[in-house]
């Protein structure tokens, strides 16, 4: 059987996909991710070594468990993109420094879609100023 | 396993960009740049990319079918052939091959198309033509009679040498990329570029002067720049007099239209007419380049013309840098009008009511009583249906259901034929609407040659076997020609034999041998074998008798349908880069749809505003002839009072206009006057 | 070495997406996003000499091979934490992470072979030249191109 230490629980998609006898579920909503691990009997030991926390062992007698987390909501558009323990482990793993883009934005707690967004603004914005007055002039549309 | 690289045409549009298919085991598993290829250094856009989608699709017809109640019945390819030939030559007998027309494919090979006008021709029938008719055969009228050819002047490459790309109508970013690397080439050597389109298209982003004109204006806009380079002693004197023709009436028909009325119709500051055309004139050698902004107008002859003149009397022609630049749509559309898939001339261009022409191939073809043209051309076979004039259609690798204008009216037509077969690779809208489908091997499952805009002729290579029963056109036209008593003039082993014929017939192709047609094909004319093929038209002397070249007067007219209190927006039609044409391949390609799902409509913001309408929602467009649903997308990228949508999903054609040019018989694809109302 | 963009260049067709589709099998890494009506832009991956997606891998996945940022699929777990710690969003999660690999083994990535005009290089002292030409032409029209 698997024992999870729910405090430890990043919530990614590790144990999930490892598993070769499909005893880890994944249920991802909208807003919300259930991981739950099932009845287990034990042919591997997989999910331990892959688990990125460390928070999975292999115990002869345990219950089926399940946690759900809340995906965070993206702080440009509100889609929701990952779970919090997982972002919390990206910002720890990096100088804070780093943490913000060179416009102060925390780029961590932006998904991915709108990271792609602000870099190709960065990257076209004088672009996109010179063709449109060269372009459009200051006529009346 | 062995894998091999076959060399292929791109099946989508006339750029005729070359890549190898890589096969194992009689199957298509990957592409591979062919980056020698003189037009595209190897380059392949979106759709080329995405062309062996088509082959695989489970939508690819593979055997012969006869319409069964409300469905289809299999048929064998003996039955099928019985059945087409028995219904034609019973119509042919009852009321002259005149009640049958023939629509011939751009994207069949030329051979293919040979055989197609030759068997409508050798039936007795004059009304074979092909979708030129939809897109440029105002430039095959227009071109032709004012410099003796229609086609590109000069290779794509060139437009690198040119010093002043003037791009009207015509949105090449999106429909024929590959150009986009040779203008920016000219570009980096300090070339000018003038855009005019009544959308900021992605073409436009390469603008230095860009003339946002109304739909439908274009011969003001032309006539325009022309009185500012005769009005400013920009013309070059020395080749109006050596080259052209009627210089002194055309200057005088320019009176009209000084820059500031020129502007008035056009909708654009008289001051950018003025620089436009001086930039045009002045630089030492200016190309035009343009496409169905131009063509699919009820004025699209006198808009080619127009473009003409302008090229005329600056000299920018006949030379590296300076040409005239019709681009094509369909890989083999050059192809398909080279070879006479048109109803007013026989191969080579050869008008098809001279009786010179119907004695040269009377002869060749063994066969006496050749029709005289002019035939009906593929907009006025649909006239000729509802007229009862026109009781069969034979359809090869066309989509009128779809492409013409005017939907509801075609498909009226399509379904009140007595006798209709189509041969295509998917099931169509029209094929749906077929008493017999025959199942057709896809581009890269036969070989053959295709003409691309450039008139380059390139031969590809079979890659892979065609699924189920499927078979390649031209297996199929011999086969049926067999069964209507033509056996003998429908012998041909194989490709290259039909191709032979067409060396000793068509002169431009006489050279253009199947032994010469290694990797860069050869670009015509080639009029031996020893020729090395002509990039550059018109060098030393128009095709016509004294070699010059005419300047033919051209005058303003409004776009035969205008917008009124009823119909207060004026709907103007194009294509985006991920889709093609009537969208039959490329809305059967997964990764190209996953980019462009479904029909919108581009409305202006504040117009929009007025609507009630935001960006996202469900709308109703509504002309006089149809209506149809759209998802709403607002954009600066056109002006109040104009809106856009692509034609590639079934719907915006039944919204446009059949007003149709008189010379070119081209339907006006760009103007309509429609309304939109927010679907709740 | 990333591969640059000339954005002087790019018309917005969206070869080097479908393209970069094929040749990874129906998981391409390369987004083009619009600018308005006025630019587009491919985004992709940057090979980021301090590879943050490297960072957070936790099983040596994805790693640096000299300017190359790296991916060993046979090592990914599918965790996800990679997607979140790119700063530009140019690594995919779908059951395994992906992210451009500039086509390796290959010489030359498919983008740069398939653009159609001809923006995309690997080549920095050319792209680098062509950015900064343009940026002083900017300047002396005045902002205007």
């Amino acid at each position: 059987m698997i024992k999870v230490d729910p405090a430890l629980c990043i919530g990614c998609l590790a144990c999930s996909n490892v598993c070769p006898s499909k005893n880890i579920v994944r249920d991802d909503t909208i807003e919300k991710r259930t991981i739950s691990w099932k009845k287990c009997g034990e042919e591997c030991d997989l999910c331990v070594e892959f688990c990125p926390a460390r928070v999975l062992t292999l115990v002869a007698e345990s219950e089926e468990t399940a946690i759900a987390f809340e995906l965070v909501a993206c702080r440009i558009c509100g889609t929701r993109y990952a779970t919090e323990p997982m972002l919390r482990r990206i910002e720890a793993s990096l100088p804070e420094a780093l943490q913000k883009d060179s416009s102060g934005l925390a780029w961590i707690w932006v998904c991915p879609v709108c990271r792609r967004n602000i870099e190709a603004e960065r990257a076209t914005r004088e672009m996109v100023l010179g063709r449109s007055r060269s372009v459009m002039g200051d006529r009346d549309r | 396993m062995s894998k091999s690289l076959v060399p292929s045409v791109c099946p989508y549009c006339a750029a005729g960009c070359g890549f190898y298919i890589t096969v194992e085991k009689d199957k298509a598993t990957g592409i591979e740049y062919m980056l020698d290829h003189p037009a595209s250094e190897g380059a392949l856009c979106s759709k080329g990319n995405a062309a062996l989608e088509i082959i695989y699709s489970e939508d690819r017809l593979r055997h012969p079918l006869v319409r069964k109640g409300e469905g289809w019945a299999k048929l064998s390819w003996e039955e099928a052939l019985d059945l087409v030939a028995r219904r034609l030559s019973r119509i042919i007998e009852q009321s002259g091959p005149e009640s049958v027309g023939f629509l011939s494919s751009s994207k069949c090979t030329n051979e293919e198309n040979y055989l197609v006008q030759k068997l409508a021709r050798c039936l007795g029938s004059p009304n074979v033509d092909n979708c030129a008719r939809l897109c440029h055969a105002p430039t095959v009228v227009g071109l032709n009679m004012t410099v003796g050819a229609a086609a590109m002047t000069n290779p794509i490459p060139d437009l690198a040498n040119s010093r002043c790309i003037f791009i009207i109508g015509s949105n090449l970013a999106e429909n024929h990329p590959i150009l986009s690397r040779w203008i920016h080439r000219a570009k980096d050597s300090g070339a000018v570029v003038i855009v005019a389109d009544p959308r900021l298209t992605h073409t436009a982003w390469l603008a230095d002067i860009f003339l946002q004109i109304k739909p439908g204006t274009d011969v003001a806009l032309l006539n325009g720049m022309a009185h500012v380079v005769v009005n400013e002693g920009l013309t070059n004197g020395e080749f109006i007099s050596k080259r052209t023709r009627g210089y002194s009436d055309f200057a005088e028909s320019l009176r009209d239209y000084a820059p500031q009325k020129a502007s008035e119709i056009a909708g654009i500051p008289a001051g950018d007419i003025v620089r436009a055309a001086r930039a045009y004139a002045i630089s030492p050698a200016s190309s035009i380049v343009y496409s169905m902004g131009i063509t699919q107008h009820s004025t699209g002859t006198s808009n080619v013309v127009a473009i003409s003149n302008l090229a005329l009397i600056t000299g920018h022609i006949g030379r590296p840098g300076a040409g005239i630049f019709p681009l094509r749509g369909q890989n083999n559309v050059q192809g398909a009008c080279d070879m006479g898939a048109l109803a007013e001339f026989y191969p080579g261009y050869r008008r098809a009511e001279d009786p010179e022409t119907l004695e040269l191939f009377s002869l060749a073809w063994g066969t006496a009583g050749l029709p005289a043209g002019p035939g009906l051309t593929s907009t006025e076979m649909m006239d000729g249906i509802l007229e009862g004039k026109v009781r069969a259609l034979y359809i090869v690798g066309e989509d009128p259901a779809n492409s013409d204008s005017h939907s509801n009216r075609i498909r009226d037509a399509l379904e009140s034929l007595e006798f209709l077969a189509v041969q295509d690779i998917f099931p169509t809208a029209t094929a749906q609407l077929a008493d017999v489908v025959l199942p057709a091997a896809a581009w890269a499952e036969k070989e053959g040659t295709f003409t691309s805009t450039e008139r380059r002729v390139q031969w590809t290579e079979r890659a892979v076997s065609p699924p189920g029963e499927a078979r390649s056109d031209q297996e199929i036209i011999c086969s049926l020609a067999a069964k209507l008593g033509l056996g003998l003039q429908f012998k041909y082993p194989d490709a290259a034999s039909v191709l032979f014929e067409i060396n000793r017939l068509v002169p431009a192709y006489a050279g253009i041998t199947r032994e010469r047609l290694g990797s860069c094909g050869l670009v015509w004319p080639c009029p031996s074998s020893e020729h090395p093929g002509t990039p550059i038209l018109h060098a030393q002397g128009f095709k016509f008798e004294d070699g010059r070249g005419y300047l033919v007067p051209v005058k303003y007219q409004p776009a035969a349908e205008e917008v009124s209190r009823e119909y207060p927006l004026l709907l103007t039609t194009g294509r985006v880069a991920v889709h093609h044409n009537a969208g039959s391949m490329t809305r059967r390609s997964p990764s190209l749809m996953e980019r462009e799902p479904e029909l919108f409509i581009e409305i202006n913001p504040a117009d929009a505003v007025e609507l009630k309408v935001a960006n996202g929602d469900e709308v109703t467009v509504e002309s006089a002839r149809g209506r149809t649903a759209a998802k709403a997308r607002l954009t600066e990228r056109v002006k109040r009072g104009v809106v856009f949508m692509p034609f590639h999903f079934p719907g915006t054609n039944l919204l446009t206009t059949d007003a149709r040019d008189p010379h070119a018989k081209i339907p006006q694809f760009n103007v309509a006057a429609c309304r939109i109302a927010r679907r709740d | 070495m990333p591969v640059y963009v000339d954005i002087s260049r790019c018309i917005g067709c969206r070869s080097c997406e479908v393209a970069c589709q094929r040749v990874h099998e129906g998981r391409g890494h390369v987004n083009v996003h619009y600018a308005g009506d006025h630019a587009a832009v491919p985004v992709f991956c940057h090979h980021c000499q301090e590879a943050m997606c490297a960072k957070a891998c936790y099983t040596s996945a994805l790693y640096k091979d000299g300017e190359r940022t790296a991916f060993a699929v046979d090592k990914c777990t599918g965790c996800g934490l990679c997607r979140l710690a790119c700063p530009f969003g140019v690594v995919w999660t779908d059951k395994l992470a992906h992210k451009c690999d500039l086509c390796s083994p290959r010489e030359t990535p498919t983008c740069i072979l398939t653009c159609p005009a001809n923006a995309l290089t690997t080549d920095y002292e050319s792209a680098s030249r062509r950015a900064r030409a343009r940026a002083a032409m900017m300047v002396a029209h005045g902002g205007r191109r």
